[in-house]
């Protein structure tokens, strides 16, 4: 019980909710819950190319040939991967950073593989850098860190835009979003 | 006990458990000081996008100790964030303030320097003087303000034309003796005192000066986000 207590949102009532289900009723299930487990922590690592977590050198992503090789998407965490795969047609590659710049907490550029990136811009194939880094302070930070580097080498770094999310009011949209989004406004 | 409405700037957060934050706000009367915001991190929470550094908040909190729990949030003002090309320099005042400010410990004037610092940011033509002056105003809020104004052994009125050494716990003294200080020219120690640094010349003097001050400070700590300037700004090599 104490093990499973290690998961995000798991306390002491569903932990042995949990451990006595896979004990009582579902000692198979635990049994591929303990293999699966074992396998994916032997087997994943992070991509050679864009540091997502993957189980071969190259993530499926990297390794696909059809994909634009001149469109770099860098995004937070792995989990913003999958986010965009879904919700978006983005044929690019991605560049996972696995967290954001923070000085306090002693992050820099090369906690976040910053110098891998630096040789990928160097090769000359990415002609355009998507900043898909969170909207927060170390965020916007991390991307106009990035962008100097795309800028230096003559590539084209943009930012994903802010606004109001689909389907919400202008009346309850916080003062921030709505602000940003007023600044960014398009000509229809 | 209970504070309402208290005047603060966020200086940092992390994320904590599921769904909290654990910040680091500047506060008018209460100083730095740290708090718990329950659920802010939550992906229904109305907080989230507010409790951002460098934005004018009121904050409401309860308890007492070194971590308070956080029980409302309003901005003050309508956001003026800073720009993404100054956010490092805004980055660098939350880290002076974090490791050099002790908690607890009421600094008003502190509070206003740091205002300023982000409203001149947000909009001044250059970020090095601004910083340069609110480091003085840390400084002397930390007890080991710069003196500006006097020869250190004469305490004779610092003379523009002249070249003085200044030497950090002591302050500048004329050249003529051999005292290792840091070199600053009697003009620069007039522009840092008055605020009015534009000479580029000037304005490398003042920097090693509050730079050496605010290196005894932190006893050998490194700042980060100096590191983060340097790999910006070293040309890269062909």
């Amino acid at each position: 019980m104490a093990a499973l207590r290690c998961l995000p949102g798991v306390g002491p009532k569903s932990a042995q909710r949990m451990a006595l289900h896979l004990l009582e009723r579902d000692r198979e299930g635990a049994g591929r819950l303990v293999e699966t487990l074992h396998l994916a922590l032997e087997r994943i690592g992070h991509c050679r190319l864009c540091r997502t977590l993957s189980e071969s050198e190259l993530c499926v992503l990297c390794a696909n040939p059809r994909r634009d090789r001149s469109l770099l998407c860098v995004v937070e965490t792995p989990a913003d991967v999958l986010a965009l795969e879904q919700a978006t047609g983005f044929q690019g590659l991605y560049f996972v950073l696995m967290g954001h710049l923070s000085p306090l907490d002693g992050i820099g550029p090369a906690e976040l593989g910053l110098d891998e990136l630096d040789v990928r811009l160097d090769a000359g194939v990415v002609s355009e850098v998507i900043l898909a880094t969170n909207p927060t302070v170390e965020g916007e930070a991390t991307a106009a860190y990035i962008a100097a580097l795309a800028q230096e080498r003559g590539i084209r770094a943009t930012r994903i835009a802010h606004g109001v999310p689909l389907g919400g009011e202008l009346e309850y949209v916080d003062g921030g979003t709505l602000a940003h989004a007023f600044a960014g406004r398009r000509t229809l | 006990m209970r504070v309402l409405l208290q005047p603060a700037f966020i200086l940092h957060r992390r994320p904590y458990r599921d769904s909290s934050l654990l910040l680091e706000a500047l506060s008018m009367e209460h100083g730095r000081l740290g708090l718990v915001a329950r659920g802010a991190a939550g992906p229904r929470s109305r907080l989230r996008g507010l409790l951002q550094p460098f934005v004018p908040l009121l904050l409401s909190w309860s308890g007492a100790g070194d971590l308070v729990t956080l029980t409302g949030a309003e901005e003050q003002q309508p956001q003026s964030s800073l720009p993404p090309a100054r956010l490092l320099s805004g980055l660098y005042a939350n880290e002076l303030l974090v490791r050099l400010l002790p908690r607890r410990d009421p600094c008003p004037e502190l509070f206003k320097a740091y205002a300023r610092l982000l409203a001149e940011l947000a909009t001044a033509a250059a970020e090095e003087p601004v910083l340069r002056s609110f480091e003085k105003c840390l400084l002397s809020e930390l007890g080991y303000g710069l003196n500006l104004e006097h020869e250190a052994h004469s305490g004779a009125p610092i003379v523009a034309e002249a070249q003085y050494q200044y030497v950090l716990d002591c302050g500048p003294l004329a050249v003529a003796g051999n005292a290792t200080g840091v070199p600053i020219s009697g003009r620069g120690l007039l522009a840092l005192r008055d605020g009015t640094l534009d000479d580029p010349v000037l304005l490398r003097e003042a920097k090693r000066l509050t730079r050496a001050a605010l290196a005894v400070q932190l006893q050998g700590q490194l700042l980060k986000t100096r590191e983060l300037y340097r790999v910006k700004r070293t040309p890269r090599p062909e």
